[in-house]
């Protein structure tokens, strides 16, 4: 079997390298629109826009965390993306574990509710919300008829509206993400809780939410880059005028004012950097917990 | 008055009736089990006792209490799954811990608890191991140390046997006799497999289609099944007709269906009888198949296959197409 | 026990439903109406639609939408599908590379990948510097993933190799039987990961805002324009972006389930 294979590569070897020509196009596209734009992104956040002669600087970078409106931008990127981040996880599993619990219809039309919102964000998710909660929001005029106060005095145009959004698309993903993980949780596993004495609540704590951890985590990294890179969302809401990282990012490159396109690559920079981190978290936690799963 | 006991149990999944009237009693510290093919309602009937299931009907009493109506929890009792019931996040230490700390028991006592019941399993040097780690059989020993180290009122076992092959099987089967009778627990075992039944039991229920078909001990229901299914399911009788039984024994024995068990046929060259009661027919060898220590002959008499097992002895061996003489005691043929 | 955690499941998921559905049930509505400042709104028209169906800009942007859609993901799939051949035929040992470069888009995402090919090509005076190449260029890259994991899970499930030394044995070329044997064997998974490619692409605002000039509309760009003239004819806008993203996400999940549907009747065979 092995000498026979051998034989065809020795016979088929030149031939062999004419197919790698068929990689050519995927390896221009990637290294064109992928790698030579992050590598020149990178180059670039060394430099400074002032002076194009200086070849290798740190100063983007200083001025990023000496100065207040940056910081300011990624303090509420962090923070809008922590909150949404975990109020999404935290309903995602309520709500994947009431899937989960459920047959029939109801669980259908759950389904498909979160299959239909899966893709609600962005500008049409901005209208809407100005629809129902913006100053002349449906919501809000009847609110106003029957003087139902927190709801007449509820400003969409702030970090708060912003938050609520980007808790609203948060959650269709990271519950459909969620529930496949459901199905690990065996049946015996809560039949032996109970028998030993454990409430229900016990056995979440001690068993299932650590065996759904690994899942748990992946799920709350793709809410976490998903929140931090949202841009559409909260551009379309508040323009320039609320300070994120991706809006700021967006504005250095493209803008009515001066552009700063090596401060702009800075941030940039900054931005993958958290994402890293995030996904070092990741996959740090899926190896701790790789030794619970069957061989 | 027995530990367990349950009175006119009822049990239905919609229009399905899997428990039909059920009444059992269980002696404290016996060893009894539920025995019959899946589907029949046997582990629907554990389940209840556990509180897993609620009954439709009637009334469960454990220990002179009734508990029906009583969450899982609070019943006191240890019980062993098929398989996969080991928290996969927690090692062997944990696993038999978990119920003790449940209780809030001190420390150093969970410790002193868990060490006992691992020694008792045989498992001492596996304590910080992940269940991943382990072997199908090392993790329903761990199961069983799991249940049994709360000192539960009954220990109830599902099926724990039947996802674990056939050597470890036998091991397992009387390492949990032998750990049952050690620490006296009361236990309600469950298995689909007559052989495992007879090694382990104290007292078997002969489960059919959600009833008890027949109850007694190893050596009774297995000597004298009381009906065919009984028959058909314990040994592997030769269920015949009675018309044609008589038939080729020229005998006359009454009644509509008559169990031979393969043990009593008897096969023989000549026309010789053991003793004179003995009753005899004649036949081919139609196949043989080796059964451990034993053959087991097929034996075709007009047109009726007939079973024999017979003591391996390499002279007495027939082969295909041999003509016999066939004997059976007819005071050790049931009739149904 | 089992009832009550039954109950409470059904609670939680009324409250999501509720909670996801409200902004737009109400845009809907608002579409619908003239008047809508009480509790029931008055005046049911279609006005709204016959405005934006009548404007031909809006059709303008619906076509280029369309078209910035589909030439990106014919691309990739054409590239993918080379290089995934050429790669797990042929040399196996590359296959690592090929996946951590289809899958590192996933996290750059837009603002990042569209301000980093904006700096590095708009000044460059060549073709490259056009806005449409820049964009489909983009689009490609920013739908890699998914196209790649599509190709690559169809591939999986079937034993390529195999198939391929078959197809050999009987005298095809093994790019000409990958095309003849594999391609249609794994079409499905293709088509489903290009339809979620469609509706990321048509989902996407700030590549097309970075990197487009003025004259290059699509759907979203249009909705947000919309939006600052008139919030009826946006409403109208916002339906039709809807319909077509539901309508998306219902082909996606029929063609999954059948072919879960296929893939279980063919374990019971």
């Amino acid at each position: 079997m092995v000498k026979k294979g051998r034989l065809k590569t020795v016979s088929n070897r030149s031939m062999r390298y004419y197919y790698l020509l068929a990689l050519l196009p995927f390896l221009f596209l990637v290294v064109m629109y992928e790698l030579l734009p992050l590598i020149m992104l990178i180059i670039d956040s060394f430099q400074l826009d002032k002076d194009p002669s200086v070849a290798f600087t740190l100063d983007n970078y200083i001025k990023i965390f000496s100065t207040l409106s940056y910081k300011t931008a990624i303090l509420n990127s962090l923070k809008i993306t922590f909150i949404s981040t975990a109020v999404g996880i935290v309903i995602a599993f309520l709500g994947a574990r009431a899937a989960h619990n459920s047959r029939g219809k109801f669980r259908n039309v759950f389904l498909t509710v979160l299959n239909m919102t899966s893709n609600f964000a962005g500008v049409p998710l901005a209208f809407a919300y100005m629809i129902i909660l913006g100053n002349a929001g449906v919501i809000k005029q009847i609110a106003n008829m029957y003087g139902i106060g927190f709801l007449q005095n509820f400003d969409l145009y702030t970090s708060t509206g912003l938050t609520i959004m980007y808790i609203y698309f948060q959650i269709p993903l990271s519950t459909l993400l969620l529930i496949p993980s459901f199905n690990g949780i065996r049946k015996e596993w809560s039949e032996a809780n109970m028998l030993l004495g454990g409430t229900n609540a016990q056995f979440w704590g001690h068993v299932g939410i650590p065996m759904l951890l690994p899942s748990i985590f992946s799920t709350i990294s793709v809410l976490f880059a998903n929140a931090l890179c949202a841009y559409a969302t909260a551009y379309a809401l508040l323009m320039n005028n609320f300070s994120l990282l991706p809006v700021n990012i967006s504005a250095s490159f493209v803008g009515d004012i001066k552009t700063k396109p090596k401060l702009g690559a800075a941030l940039s920079v900054v931005m993958m950097l958290i994402l890293c981190i995030v996904i070092l978290i990741n996959n740090y936690i899926t190896k701790k917990t790789a030794k619970w799963e069957s061989r | 008055m027995s530990y367990i006991r349950f009175e006119n149990i009822n049990k239905s999944f919609g229009s399905n009736h899997v428990l039909k009237d059920i009444n059992l009693e269980v002696e404290k510290g016996r060893l009894v089990t539920l025995l019959g093919p899946s589907g029949c309602g046997k582990s629907t009937l554990l389940r209840c006792l556990a509180g897993l299931e609620q009954v439709s009907d009637g009334h469960i009493y454990l220990d002179g209490q009734e508990i029906t109506d009583i969450v899982p929890r609070k019943r006191g009792i240890g019980m062993v799954f098929q398989q996969y019931s080991l928290f996969p996040n927690k090692n062997v230490r944990d696993n038999v811990a978990y119920g003790l700390k449940l209780k809030k028991m001190p420390k150093a006592q969970i410790q002193q608890k868990v060490e006992e019941m691992l020694d008792i399993v045989g498992l001492s040097d596996k304590i910080d191991q992940y269940p991943s780690s382990l072997s199908g059989g090392q993790q329903q020993r761990v199961a069983l140390a799991r249940a049994m180290v709360t000192a539960p009122k009954v220990l109830l076992l599902d099926e724990p046997l039947s996802a674990i092959d056939a050597l470890l099987r036998k091991n397992l089967q009387i390492e949990i006799r032998r750990i049952q009778q050690q620490l006296g627990i009361t236990t309600i075992f469950v298995t689909h497999d007559q052989d495992e039944a007879m090694v382990m039991s104290d007292m078997i229920h002969l489960f059919h289609d959600g009833r008890i078909e027949q109850s007694g001990t190893p050596e009774q229901i297995y000597t004298s099944p009381a009906t065919k299914f009984a028959a058909t399911f314990i040994g592997n009788y030769n269920l015949l007709k009675t018309e044609d039984f008589n038939r080729i024994f020229r005998a006359d024995l009454p009644g509509n269906d008559v169990a031979v068990r393969p043990e009593i046929v008897q096969l023989g060259r000549t026309d010789e009888k053991e003793n004179p009661r003995e009753l005899m027919a004649e036949g081919i060898i139609v196949n043989h198949i080796p059964h451990g220590s034993l053959i087991r002959y097929q034996v075709d008499c007009q047109g009726i296959s007939l079973n024999a097992d017979v003591v391996f002895e390499k002279q007495m061996e027939f082969h295909e197409g041999d003509h016999v003489f066939v004997r059976v005691d007819p005071d050790l043929v049931i009739r149904l | 026990m089992a009832k009550g955690s039954k109950v409470s499941a059904n609670i939680v998921m009324t409250i999501v439903i509720i909670w996801l559905l409200i902004p737009l049930a109400a845009t809907i509505v608002y579409s619908l109406f003239e008047d809508w400042t009480g509790i029931i709104p008055k005046g049911f028209t279609l006005a709204n639609y016959e405005l934006i169906f009548s404007d031909s800009s809006f059709l303008t942007a619906m076509y280029q939408t369309v078209l910035i859609c589909i030439v990106p993901i014919v691309i990739t799939i054409i590239l993918v599908l080379l290089a995934l051949f050429v790669v797990t035929v042929y040399f196996p040992r590359l296959e690592k590379y090929m996946q951590i470069l289809c899958m590192i888009p996933y996290t750059i995402q837009g603002v990042i990948l569209s301000v980093s090919i904006l700096v590095l090509y708009a000044k460059n005076g060549s073709i490259l510097s056009d806005r449409m190449v820049m964009l489909i260029g983009a689009y490609c890259i920013i739908i890699l993933p998914h196209i790649y994991n599509g190709i690559r899970n169809g591939m999986r499930a079937i034993n390529m190799n195999m198939l391929l030394e078959a197809a050999e044995m009987l005298g095809d070329s093994k790019l000409k039987a990958f095309f003849k044997v594999i391609v249609p064997n794994i079409i499905t998974g293709i088509t489903v990961s290009s339809l979620l490619a469609v509706s990321l692409l048509f989902g996407d605002y700030v590549i097309i805002r970075n990197l487009s000039s003025t004259n290059v509309n699509n759907m979203q760009k249009f909705l947000y324009q919309a939006m600052k003239r008139s919030s009826t004819e946006a409403s109208a806008v916002f339906v039709v972006i809807m319909l077509i993203t539901c309508a998306i996400t219902a082909i996606v999940l029929s063609l999954q389930s059948r072919s879960g549907a296929e893939k279980v009747s063919k374990q019971g065979e």
